[in-house]
C-alpha cells in the first residue's frame, strides 16, 4: 500500500482490476482503494506478471502492507530499481535484529530501525571554537580550573610541577587532582602565614625581568670608623646611608614602571631586610638621605628590634623605594636578592673576607677585607650601565665613612 | 447614560490636569447604544465584553464607579491592581472580561464563554455580548470570531458602533460595502441597523436583538450609526473629523437627544433630569475622591510572577 | 505489544475526557476524522459532544478557549501544525498569557502544537516554536521526548491552571515506540538524564534527545561518555539539573532543532554561563538548525537540522578544547 497522502495511514481496497497471471505495464492502475479523503488508484512500478494477490476487496490495509506480488525480469529490476521480495526480506531481518537489540537493553524508549536514511555524503559544517587547541604548550586555564585553584589557594607557580594532559599540554583539573593525590604520600607541614606572605611577595616580584650585577668593596675604612663609634652603627647602616646618598644622585634608577610611566621616588626611604623566624620582614627608614649615620642609629635599632619581636606596623614597612640586605651575616659571600614587589632595587652585601688585593702603589698583593655587593634591579627601568654607576658610587662613598 | 457622560467629563478634566497615567478613551456619543446594550443584559447570567467606549454599557451592566476611578487613578485597590489600566479593566469572574488592545479579540472570547455554558448545560436563556467599532470589523479576529459563533449557533450579540472614524481613519478607508450591516448576511446571521443617536430607537432594537438571541436565534449583529464626539483618546483633538459630519444627523449628541425624548415623552421632567445630574455628579465626585486617596501599587510588594503554578508541578 | 508516541497522546486525551467533565477538544478535523495525525481517533465517538471540528480560524480557536476557561472549562486545542499557531499568536501571548497577571484569574488551556520536521514536510509544516512562546511571561512550554512523557505531561498540562503549549514532535509520532506508557514519572519542571556520562553534557529536548543519544552511542566507541539531559519542559527550565550535569562534565553543548537566533539553546548557554561559569572547562556551544526556513527536499532537510553526525562533530570539537 503506497503512501497516498500526508495524513493517510490506511486505505480500503474497493476493487481489484487484475487477476493472477495477467501481464501488467509500469504505471498501470491495478487496484482501486478508498481513503478518508478520496478514491485513488494503486499503480505498478514496473512491467511484469501478476504472480500473487494478497489484498481482499472490502478490507482496509495500512500503508506499507504487501498487497500482491509481480514476477519481473532482472533487467526490469535493474531498470526501475524496484524492491524485490529478497531485498525486502533482507531489510526486515536487519530491522528485527535492531528491534531485538533495543528490547534486550531495556531502554526507556525503543528506537525503531526503519527511521529515515541519513545521506552519508552530507558533511555537517560546525563552527570551530575560538582557542586553537593544537597549539603546543597552551597554558589556557579554564574557568573551572581557575575556580578549583582558588578553592585550594593555588597559584600558577604552584602547579608548575604538574604535567598537563589536556589539549596542547594544558593542565586539567584531573591532572591537578592526580598530582595532589601523589603529593599526599609525601611528608608535609602547613605553611606559616609568614611563609605564605613571603611566598606571595616573591611570586609577585618575580613577574618582572630582574638582573643582578656585582662589585666588590673594600671595607677596611668602614670597619676602622666603626671601631671608634659609640654606640656602634651596624654595618648594614653604613650601606644604607651610602645607598641613599648614591640614589639621591641617581634617582631614576629607583624608578617604578607602571604602564608607560616611570614613577620617581619622592623621598629616600630605604628598607632593611630583617630575617625572622620562617621569613623576612622589611622595615623602612625614612629620609635616609637627610639624616647622618649617627642620627639614624636609634631609628635603625628600634626598627630592627621591633622587627625581630614581630611588632612592626603596616606603616613601618611601607613606602620604601629600595631595600638593603646583609646576607653576609649568614656567612654568604654572594647572592642574587629579589626586590620587594613594589620596589625595583635591592642592594645586598656578602660577608667580608680577608683577601689579597693588588696595590698599584707597592706592586704587590696586600691583605684587605673585601665583601661583594650585589645589586638586583628591574631591567625594564634600569640597565647594566645605570646599575654599575650606582654601585660604583656606593663603593666610593663607603671609602669615606666619615662623610656618611 | 447620564452617569457615564458625567463620569467621563470628569475623567477628561482629570486627564487634562495631568492626574491620570496613560491614555483616556471616552465614549462620548456612544452612550445611547452602549447603555441600551448594558441595560438589556443581566449581570450574573449574561456575559458582556465591553470595549473602549462602553462606559455607559459597563455602568448599566453593573460595574461600580469605583472600579473605573480606581483603575484610571492608579489605585492598587482597583480590579487590575495597577497591572493594566484604563479601559482594559474587567471582572471575568463576574462575566465581564478584561479587554486586550488588539481589536476584535473579544469576539471569539465571548463565543468561548457561551460555548462553555452550553457544554455545562447552563446556556439556556443566556446571552453574550460584545461591542466593537467600525475599525474592529476589519480585523481577522472579528471575522474568525463571528464566523465561529455563527457556525456554533451561539447566542451572541455584537454591537458595531460605527462612529465613522477609527482613530483618524474614515469609513471610506475602512470597508467597501455600502452598509456594515450587510456583512451579517455573509456570516449567515441576523443584522440590524439603528440610529445610534436616538436612545429610544437603540433601546428598542437592542432589546429585540437580545431577545432573539436568548430564544435561540444565533448571533445577532447590530450596527449603530453615530459620530464619535471626542478625539480617539483625550490626547487627540480629532481635528480630522470634518465639520459637516459634526453638523449632520449622526453628529447629534445622543445625551441631548435623549433628554429631549424623556421630556417630550413624559418619562421625566427637566427638573428631575437636573436632579439626576446633580446626584450622579456627587456620586462621581465621591468615587474620584476615594480613588485619589488610595495607595498606588508598590513595586516592592509585587510578587512579579505571571504564572499561578509552582514548579515542579505536583498535581493534587 | 508496543505503544507509540501518538498512541500515548491519544490515550492521555481519552483518560482526560473520561475523568474530567471540564475537558473538551477543539480543532480542525479532529472529530470523526480523528485528526490529521489520528491523535484523536475514536474519541469523538466515545465521548459525544466533547470533541469538535472547527473552522480554519486559529485566532478564534484560542479566543474561544480562553473564554471557555474563564467559564471554568479545560479545553485542549489541537493546532493542526505548530506552524499555523502564528495566526493565533495574538490570542496566545496577549489574551491567554497575560490574563492571570492582569486579572488574577488563571487560564487553564492546553494548546497542542505538532512541531518539528519530517522529511518532505517543508517550511510551513516543520517549525519548532518553543523559543518564541517561552519568551512571553505567563506561558508554560513543554516538549515531551518519550512515550511516557507524552502521556503523563499531557495529563499534567491539562491539570495545571496556566496556559500550556504542548509541543509534540511529529517525527516521534509513529517512529518512537515503548513497551508501555508507564515509564518513570517526573513532574513538569524537572529535567531527566536521558543518558549518564562524564566527558561532556548535551542539553536538549524533544526529538533531538534521540539524535543526541545516537551521537553519544557513536562517540562511546572512541571512549567518550557523553551525558544527555532531556529538558522535558522548556519553560520552566530546570537549571539545577543542567548545572549539576555541567558540574560533572565541565563541557556543554546546547542542542535544538529550532532556528539559531535566540531561543532555547541561547537561554541554556546564557544561564549556565551566568551561574556556572566556574564549572566550565570550555566555552559552552550551541547547535541548532540553519538560519533559513526549513527546506522541503529531504536531502536539504537532512543538512538543515542537527544530525547525529553534526552532533558528533560539535562534541568532538568541544571535547578537544
Amino acid at each position: 500500500m503506497p503512501q497516498l497522502g500526508e495524513s493517510i495511514a490506511e486505505a480500503t481496497v474497493i476493487r481489484l482490476d487484475v487477476a493472477v497471471g495477467d501481464e501488467v505495464r509500469a504505471d498501470q492502475e491495478i487496484i482501486e482503494v478508498e481513503t478518508n479523503k478520496a478514491v485513488m488508484g494503486v499503480t505498478t512500478l514496473c512491467n511484469g506478471k501478476v504472480s500473487e494477490i494478497r489484498a481482499v476487496e472490502g478490507v482496509s490495509y495500512s500503508v506499507g502492507s504487501l498487497l500482491g506480488l509481480l514476477e519481473v525480469t532482472e533487467e526490469e529490476v535493474a531498470r526501475t530499481g524496484v524492491d524485490t521480495l529478497e531485498s525486502l526480506e533482507a531489510k526486515n531481518q536487519n530491522q528485527a535484529a535492531e528491534e531485538k537489540k533495543g528490547e534486550e537493553e531495556n531502554l526507556h524508549f525503543a528506537l525503531d530501525g526503519d527511521s529515515y536514511e541519513e545521506d552519508p555524503s552530507i558533511i555537517p559544517s560546525v563552527k570551530g571554537l575560538p582557542v586553537p587547541t593544537g597549539v603546543m604548550g597552551a597554558h589556557y586555564i579554564s574557568p573551572r580550573m581557575r575556580a578549583r585553584m582558588n578553592d585550594m589557594g593555588l597559584r600558577e607557580a604552584d602547579i608548575s610541577a604538574v604535567v598537563g594532559t589536556g589539549a596542547g599540554g594544558r593542565v586539567t583539573v584531573e591532572d591537578l587532582e592526580r598530582f595532589l593525590d601523589y603529593l599526599e604520600a609525601w611528608p608535609s607541614a602547613p605553611a606559616s602565614p609568614m611563609r605564605l606572605a613571603v611566598a606571595d611577595a616573591m611570586r609577585r616580584s618575580w613577574t618582572r625581568p630582574l638582573a643582578t650585577v656585582g662589585l666588590p668593596v673594600i671595607l677596611d675604612r668602614v670597619l676602622a670608623h666603626r671601631r671608634e663609634q659609640t654606640p656602634k652603627p651596624g654595618l648594614t647602616l653604613y650601606l644604607l646611608r651610602a645607598f641613599a646618598l648614591a640614589l639621591k644622585e641617581q634617582p631614576m634608577t629607583a624608578g617604578y614602571l607602571i604602564g608607560e610611566r616611570v614613577v620617581h621616588p619622592r623621598s629616600f626611604d630605604i628598607g632593611v631586610a630583617v630575617q625572622v623566624e620562617d621569613g623576612v620582614v622589611v622595615p623602612t627608614l625614612r629620609k635616609v638621605d637627610q639624616k647622618s649615620l649617627s642620627e639614624l642609629i636609634a631609628e635603625y635599632d628600634d626598627l630592627v628590634d621591633r622587627a625581630r619581636r614581630r611588632r612592626l606596623t603596616e606603616e613601618d614597612s611601607s613606602g620604601g623605594i629600595a631595600t638593603v640586605t646583609n646576607f653576609g651575616t649568614f656567612g654568604l659571600t654572594t647572592g642574587t636578592p629579589i626586590p620587594l614587589p613594589n620596589e625595583t632595587l635591592i642592594l645586598g652585601i656578602g660577608a667580608g673576607k680577608k683577601k689579597p688585593v693588588w696595590s698599584e702603589q707597592v706592586e704587590a698583593f696586600l691583605p684587605a677585607t673585601e665583601a661583594e655587593m650585589m645589586l638586583t634591579f628591574d631591567h625594564r627601568v634600569v640597565d647594566g650601565g645605570g646599575a654599575g654607576l650606582l654601585l660604583n658610587l656606593v663603593a666610593k662613598l663607603l671609602q669615606e665613612p666619615e662623610g656618611l | 447614560m447620564l452617569k457615564a457622560r458625567i463620569l467621563e467629563n470628569k475623567l477628561s478634566s482629570l486627564y487634562k490636569a495631568g492626574k491620570i497615567v496613560g491614555g483616556v478613551y471616552l465614549g462620548k456619543g456612544q452612550e445611547a447604544i452602549s447603555g441600551s446594550l448594558g441595560a438589556a443584559l443581566v449581570q450574573g447570567k449574561d456575559c458582556f465584553a465591553p470595549l473602549i467606549r462602553d462606559q455607559a454599557g459597563r455602568t448599566a451592566f453593573g460595574e461600580s464607579l469605583l472600579d473605573c476611578t480606581r483603575t484610571y487613578l492608579g489605585s492598587v485597590e482597583g480590579p487590575m491592581k495597577g497591572r493594566d489600566g484604563n479601559i482594559h479593566r474587567g471582572r471575568p469572574e463576574m462575566g465581564m472580561p478584561a479587554m486586550i488592545s488588539h481589536l476584535g479579540a473579544q469576539v471569539p472570547l465571548i463565543a468561548g464563554m457561551l460555548f462553555a455554558k452550553r457544554l455545562k448545560g447552563t446556556l439556556e436563556g443566556c446571552v453574550g455580548a460584545t461591542s466593537v467599532g467600525d475599525g474592529a470589523t476589519s480585523t481577522g479576529a472579528f471575522h474568525e470570531g463571528l464566523n465561529l459563533a455563527a457556525v456554533e449557533k451561539l447566542p451572541m450579540v455584537v454591537v458595531v458602533a460605527n462612529n465613522q472614524f477609527a482613530y483618524s481613519t474614515p469609513n471610506t478607508r475602512q470597508f467597501a460595502c455600502a452598509d456594515l450591516a450587510e456583512r451579517a448576511k455573509g456570516y449567515g446571521i441576523a443584522g440590524f441597523s439603528v440610529d445610534g443617536t436616538d436612545l429610544l430607537e437603540c433601546a428598542k432594537v437592542v432589546r429585540k436583538a437580545v431577545k432573539r438571541a436568548r430564544e435561540g436565534g444565533g448571533p445577532q449583529m447590530i450596527v449603530a450609526n453615530l459620530l464619535r464626539l471626542s478625539g480617539h483618546g483625550e490626547h487627540d483633538d480629532g481635528s480630522y473629523v470634518p465639520s459637516n459630519a459634526k453638523a449632520g444627523h449622526y453628529g447629534r449628541d445622543c445625551v441631548e437627544v435623549a433628554t429631549q425624548q424623556m421630556v417630550d415623552g413624559g418619562y421625566a421632567t427637566v427638573d428631575e433630569i437636573l436632579a439626576w445630574q446633580e446626584e450622579m455628579a456627587a456620586e462621581v465626585q465621591k468615587a474620584v475622591a476615594q480613588a485619589q486617596q488610595e495607595a498606588a501599587p508598590d513595586p516592592y510588594k509585587e510578587d512579579w510572577t505571571a504564572l499561578s503554578t509552582k514548579f515542579p508541578f505536583i498535581p493534587s | 505489544m508496543s505503544v507509540t508516541y501518538i498512541d500515548a497522546i491519544r490515550e492521555a486525551q481519552e483518560k482526560l475526557l473520561r475523568e474530567d467533565d471540564r475537558v473538551f477538544l477543539y480543532g480542525q478535523d479532529i472529530a470523526s476524522f480523528g485528526g490529521a495525525f489520528k491523535a484523536t481517533k475514536g474519541l469523538a465517538d466515545a465521548f459525544p459532544n466533547r470533541v469538535f471540528d472547527c473552522p480554519i480560524s486559529e485566532d478564534a480557536m484560542i479566543g474561544l478557549a480562553v473564554g471557555a476557561a474563564i467559564e471554568g472549562m479545560r479545553p485542549i486545542i489541537e493546532m493542526q501544525f505548530a506552524d499555523f499557531s502564528s495566526v493565533a499568536f495574538n490570542q496566545i501571548v496577549n489574551q491567554a498569557a497575560t490574563h492571570f497577571y492582569r486579572t488574577g484569574m488563571p487560564i487553564p488551556i492546553t494548546v497542542r502544537l505538532p512541531s518539528g520536521g519530517t522529511p518532505g514536510s517543508g517550511p510551513f509544516h516543520s517549525q519548532s516554536m518553543e523559543g518564541i512562546y517561552a519568551q512571553y511571561p505567563g506561558l508554560v512550554v513543554v516538549t515531551p521526548a518519550t512515550v511516557s512523557d507524552a502521556y503523563h505531561m499531557l495529563i499534567d498540562s491539562v491539570k495545571l491552571d496556566d496556559p500550556v503549549l504542548y509541543c509534540e514532535h511529529k517525527f516521534l509520532y509513529r517512529w518512537l515506540k515503548s513497551k508501555s506508557i508507564n515509564g518513570d514519572y517526573l513532574p513538569i519542571g524537572q529535567a531527566r538524564i536521558a543518558r549518564p556520562g562524564k566527558h561532556a553534557t548535551v542539553v536538549t529536548y524533544s526529538a533531538m534527545v534521540h539524535e543526541a543519544v545516537r551521537a553519544a552511542d557513536r562517540l562511546q566507541a572512541d571512549g567518550w561518555e557523553i551525558e544527555v539531559v532531556d529538558l522535558r519542559s522548556v519553560k520552566p527550565l530546570d537549571l539545577d539539573t543542567v548545572l549539576a550535569s555541567v558540574a560533572r562534565t565541565g563541557r556543554l553543548l546546547a542542542l535544538g532543532e529550532a532556528f539559531p537566533w535566540g531561543g532555547v539553546t541561547s537561554e541554556i548557554v546564557s544561564r549556565v554561563t551566568e551561574e556556572g561559569f566556574h564549572l566550565l572547562d570550555a566555552p559552552p556551544q550551541r547547535l541548532n538548525a540553519r538560519d533559513t526556513p526549513v527546506p522541503y527536499h529531504p536531502k536539504l532537510w537532512a543538512a538543515h537540522r542537527p544530525t547525529p553526525e553534526s552532533i558528533c562533530e560539535a562534541l568532538r570539537k568541544l571535547l578537544s578544547f
